[in-house]
């Protein structure tokens, strides 16, 4: 029955405790991991809804069914300016994503950094 | 690769999966038993003992704690660094950096409360549920076939099944343990497994949709459990059986591409796996194949619920206007004016899947597919070519389609409007500016309903349905039309529309499917209703739509007798009701006045009682009166053969003894109406045209009087008279009634007639009968002469012998005539009484009348003529001068003179 107690105390140690020591292991590996497939598929959505090889593929079809010359000049122009402004907000998208992704890497070593910083040179340490 | 794919059981050859060996086994690692599969050999060798389940609960709830501390802890910090920033004299420092370094304690709490949250964010993600997902649940199926193309490499790995079971399934095994422990055995059986998920918080659920109460299954289920095991104290072990199932319940998960193994993979597992346990359930009325298919309903839902999830997320991408993604198209007033956008119902949720169909839906992309032709879809009304245009729809919103679909909207036109609204001469340019819209716009698919409104429509020389089929033929846009298969044939097939339009059959589903688009629609008609629909309400409501209901095709004519099922069950005993097997045939009874309510004790008694109850119409002909009755028990107890008619009679015998009154009788008592019965006068087709009449020809629409009369009212008697007149030709068509219970009429549709009796009637032999009789012959002699003798040359070896029975009725006696005459007095009095006179006849009355009515040439006929001459006559003469006032009794007496009896003065 000991035993099976110690084995209940040192699972819940392990695991409990254990975890903090994992954590490091895991916020750069399999978390950072996630957090790339999840910035892919937003991605990947976005570039769907913004339909990039939809525009591409009907470049020189007129808009709105204006097939005169001038519609289709139009249409042209449009369009390219249309997949321009497209392509500045999906590189933007992509950019704040980016810095979410820096923001992941970085966080953890700088708050444990500066709180450590802190501490140190805090009054309540200066004073020990 | 596909050896690997079919589950197969491997047992350990150290151990031989003996539970109680398997725990040391080292070869095995305590596994036991295992099943191959793509994902690796799948085992179960994490133990379950009251420890292990003990420190999962403790685990579980430690982790919660400790969630819960964590974020306690935040929230005081963050509001402990607050109060202390309210404090500041100065708050604007806080934009500096130099403050985040200061080394202030609420600095540094704020640093380690942000350290904190990233622990919490690594916590909840990887702590919170320790149940991992199933490989391969994920994946695309281009990944998952690479996946499984790989398994050869994974062939010899163990693969751990444990800890891809839900909370639910986990607890539902430790249920399982408990349950063996509770009963002292020492190996957890696959019943007990079965027994755990039954009590579980779906297994309610199921139990209720099977019709099944935890009461009625819980001792014998105990009972089972005990004798399958053997006794014992612990260490209790999983058996070899409940292993397998555990590794099976895992590949079946897999199979059917879900998250994680959930309890009704462990229920149905279990199930199969006990072969006693299906007997049991079985004795107890509830067929394996019934509780399979609850099952399968569950999960349908299940899928269902996911697969709405993931068209949520893709219809997001679908444009809300006319306007297409490449934004190409035009605006379209007019045809905006006239119809509706089904992508845009799809895409906001309005449209239902569709289940099943996935041939006819194949065949309609495919025509579209092999160059932009366009498509009619022919099905009897309920079929389902709707729901088929919806599907597309929602395929259309979801882009999985061929490219002729890509980006485009399904707009449905309104055919009646167009044809209508306005001046009708305006309507062929309405419609051309319409299509002509279409084609500018580039990314409009037609959908067309009832195409045939379209034909006569319009004026001049040029018809609706002509001025559609040549801008169809210049191909600037797909339609995909619908249509009935009677309209098909005589409106469109012919003429150049027919020639421009791919069909495609759409077919009355079987009653598989149909039971599957039930279980798929019962969420709806569950929400709508507030009542919950059993497995016992949705099989009864295919079978008898399938059997009576046969003015809309399947599944429409079940669907709807589930939804009155569910409005009937909740007025009758409120919401959250179950809808049953009961309300079921209380609805199509209503509807058809059919008895198809189960057999009651009641109605156990009418039918055993059935010769009784004829005997009240028909005088004598004992012989006749039981064969029908026999031929009736066995329809109502269903143990006939399914594909022939109820029964087939032939009445031999003289006019007037009572044939055609027994065929009346029949109606009245199984049928429940005396019209029912659908009566052909055989001498009215002496010659082989008169068979159009009967069955119809082709091009005219109105069909054939039978076959028409049956499709309608397929449950009711055919009563063919004086049969013996009909030509060769007509009599042969009988033959495959007789035989398959089917006729294909002139318009080339099958009528069933497996639920009619067929009775034909013939006066041949009639001379013979009355002489073999009057000889004192016996009727079963005279009816083999009949057969072998007499009615050779009038009918066909093969036609006698397709009758369940020849019956041979007999010219009647005086007695019998007595009997009748008696019956036909009642019948004037109840016609008297109706009018509220009181009806008396003297019984020296009633036999002069059956010995003046008595002609053994014609039977009881003569009787009716004489009690019309000498009794209605006299009861005329009475009612018209006035002599009787209501409440009087009339009375007949010996001599035919009629007595008024003044009734008391009140």
């Amino acid at each position: 029955m000991h035993s099976r107690t110690g084995a209940v105390a040192k699972l819940l140690i392990v695991d409990l405790f254990g975890s903090v020591a994992w954590f490091p292991v895991w916020w750069y590996t399999k978390g950072l991991e996630r957090v790339f497939v999840w910035v892919r598929r937003s991605l990947q959505y976005r570039a769907a809804s913004y339909a990039f090889r939809i525009w591409i593929k009907n470049m020189l079809v007129p808009m709105y069914g204006q097939y005169d010359w001038t519609g289709r000049l139009v249409s042209v122009f449009m369009r390219i300016i249309v997949l321009i402004g497209r392509s500045v907000a999906f590189v933007a998208e992509a950019l704040v994503y980016g810095i979410g992704i820096i923001a992941w890497i970085a966080a953890p070593i700088i708050f444990a950094l500066l709180a450590a910083w802190n501490i140190t040179s805090g009054a309540f340490l200066r004073n020990v | 690769m596909s050896e690997l794919a079919r589950p197969v059981a491997i047992v350990c050859a150290q151990c031989g999966a003996d539970p109680r060996l398997t725990a040391s086994c080292k070869a095995c690692g305590g596994a036991g038993i295992g099943v191959a599969s793509p994902d690796g050999f799948l085992v179960w060798s994490d133990p379950v003992d009251d420890f292990t389940i003990a420190l999962r609960a403790i685990k579980k709830n430690a982790t919660v704690i400790f969630h819960l501390a964590i974020m306690i802890g935040l929230g005081v910090a963050v509001a402990a660094i607050l109060w202390s920033l309210t404090r500041l004299d100065d708050v604007s420092v806080i934009r500096e950096a130099s403050f985040w370094v200061s080394g202030r304690w609420d600095v540094s709490l704020a640093w380690f409360a942000a350290f904190l949250g990233c622990f919490l964010i690594f916590r909840l993600s990887e702590y919170s549920s320790d149940v991992r997902s199933i490989p391969g649940w994920a994946m695309t199926e281009a990944q998952l076939e690479a996946h499984d193309a790989a398994a050869p490499t994974r062939a010899d790995h163990r693969f751990e099944i444990a800890p891809h079971f839900s909370e639910e399934a986990r607890d539902t095994v430790e249920r399982a343990y408990g349950i063996a422990h509770d009963l002292k055995r020492t190996e957890v059986r696959p019943d007990m497994l079965f027994a755990a998920a039954l009590t579980g918080p779906s297994g309610g659920l199921f139990m209720a949709r099977l019709g099944l109460s935890f009461d009625l299954v819980k001792r014998p289920l105990a009972t089972l459990m005990i004798s399958d095991a053997s006794a014992g104290n612990p260490p209790i072990a999983f058996s070899k059986e409940t292993k397998r199932s555990l590794a099976l319940a895992y590949a079946e998960a897999r199979t059917a591409r879900r998250k994680h193994v959930s309890p009704i993979e462990l229920f149905l597992q279990s199930f199969k796996d006990s072969p006693k346990l299906q007997t049991l359930l079985d004795r107890l009325g509830f067929p394996a194949e019934h509780v399979m298919k609850v099952a399968e309903w569950v999960r349908l839902q299940e899928q269902l619920r996911e697969d709405y999830l993931r068209f949520v997320e893709l219809a997001a991408l679908k444009p809300k206007s006319v306007m297409n993604r490449a934004m190409t198209a035009q605006q379209t007033p007019l045809l905006d004016r006239f119809s509706e956008d089904l992508t845009i119902a799809a895409r906001n949720g309005y449209l239902q899947p569709l289940i099943g169909r996935e041939r006819e839906m194949e065949e309609l992309l495919r025509a579209i597919e092999s160059g932009n032709r366009s498509v009619a879809l022919v099905g009897e009304s309920g079929t389902g070519k709707g729901a088929m245009i919806e599907e597309l729809a929602r395929r259309m919103v979801e882009e999985d389609v061929p490219p002729e679909l890509f980006d485009r909207r399904l707009v449905s036109v309104n055919v009646a409007q167009v044809v209508s609204a306005g001046e009708s001469g305006l309507a062929a340019e309405r419609l051309i500016t319409m299509l002509r819209e279409v084609g500018m716009s580039g990314n409009v698919i037609l959908a067309v309903h009832g195409i045939e409104s379209l034909v006569g429509g319009g004026s001049g020389p040029m018809d609706l349905a002509e001025a559609f089929a040549s801008e169809l033929d210049r191909g600037y846009f797909i339609a995909i039309a619908t249509t009935t298969p009677a309209a098909w044939t005589q409106y469109i097939e012919r003429r150049s529309l027919g020639t421009k339009l791919v069909k495609v059959n759409v077919t009355p589903l079987e009653a598989e499917d149909t039971l599957r688009v039930l279980m798929a629609k019962s969420g709806s008609i569950e929400y709508v209703n507030k009542v919950f629909l059993s497995y016992g309400a949705l099989e009864k409501a295919t079978t008898l739509a399938m059997r009576y209901l046969r003015d809309v095709a399947p599944p429409e004519n079940a669907l709807d007798v589930v939804r009155e099922a569910a409005v009937l069950a909740r007025k009758a005993r409120g919401e959250r009701t179950f809808v049953t097997a009961e309300d079921v045939a209380k609805v199509v009874h209503d509807k058809t006045n059919i008895p198809v309510e189960s057999v009651t004790g009641g109605e156990t008694e009418k039918l055993l009682d059935m010769e009784n109850r004829l005997h009240g119409r028909v005088i004598g002909q004992d012989e006749a009166v039981t064969a029908v009755s026999q031929a009736f028990r066995r329809a109502r107890a269903d143990l006939r053969e399914g594909k022939r008619p109820i029964a087939n009679f032939l009445f031999l015998g003289p006019t007037g003894v009572g044939k055609t009154e027994l065929a009346k009788a029949l109606a009245a008592e199984y049928f429940g109406d005396e019209n029912r019965m659908i009566r052909l006068d055989m001498s009215e087709y002496q010659d082989a045209t008169s068979i159009h009449r009967m069955i119809g020809q082709a091009g005219d629409q109105r069909g054939g009087l039978l076959t028409e009369a049956v499709r309608h009212a397929p449950f009711s008697i055919v009563l063919l008279d004086e049969v013996e007149k009909a030509h060769p030709d007509i009599l042969n068509l009988f033959l495959q009634v007789m035989d398959d219970g089917r006729l294909t009429d002139g318009v080339g549709r099958t009528v069933d007639f497996t639920n009619a009796v067929v009775i034909m009637t013939s006066n041949a032999g009639t001379s013979f009968i009355q002489a073999e009789v009057t000889n004192g012959t016996p009727l079963d002699v005279i009816r083999t002469a009949l057969l072998e003798r007499e009615l050779k040359g009038i009918f066909r070896p093969e036609f006698l012998n397709r009758f369940d029975g020849t019956i041979v009725f007999r010219p009647l006696t005086m007695d019998d005539m007595t009997q009748i005459a008696h019956l036909q007095i009642h019948a004037v009095g109840a016609r008297l009484e109706a009018k509220g006179f009181m009806f008396h006849a003297e019984d020296e009355a009633v036999e002069a009348l059956a010995k003046d009515g008595y002609d053994p040439m014609f039977g009881a006929r003569p009787l009716r003529r004489l009690i019309q001459e000498r009794v209605d006559n006299a009861l005329a003469d009475v009612l018209l001068r006035h002599q009787a006032e209501r409440g009087d009794t009339i009375v007949l007496k010996a001599d035919m003179t009629v007595e008024i009896r003044k009734a008391d003065a009140v």
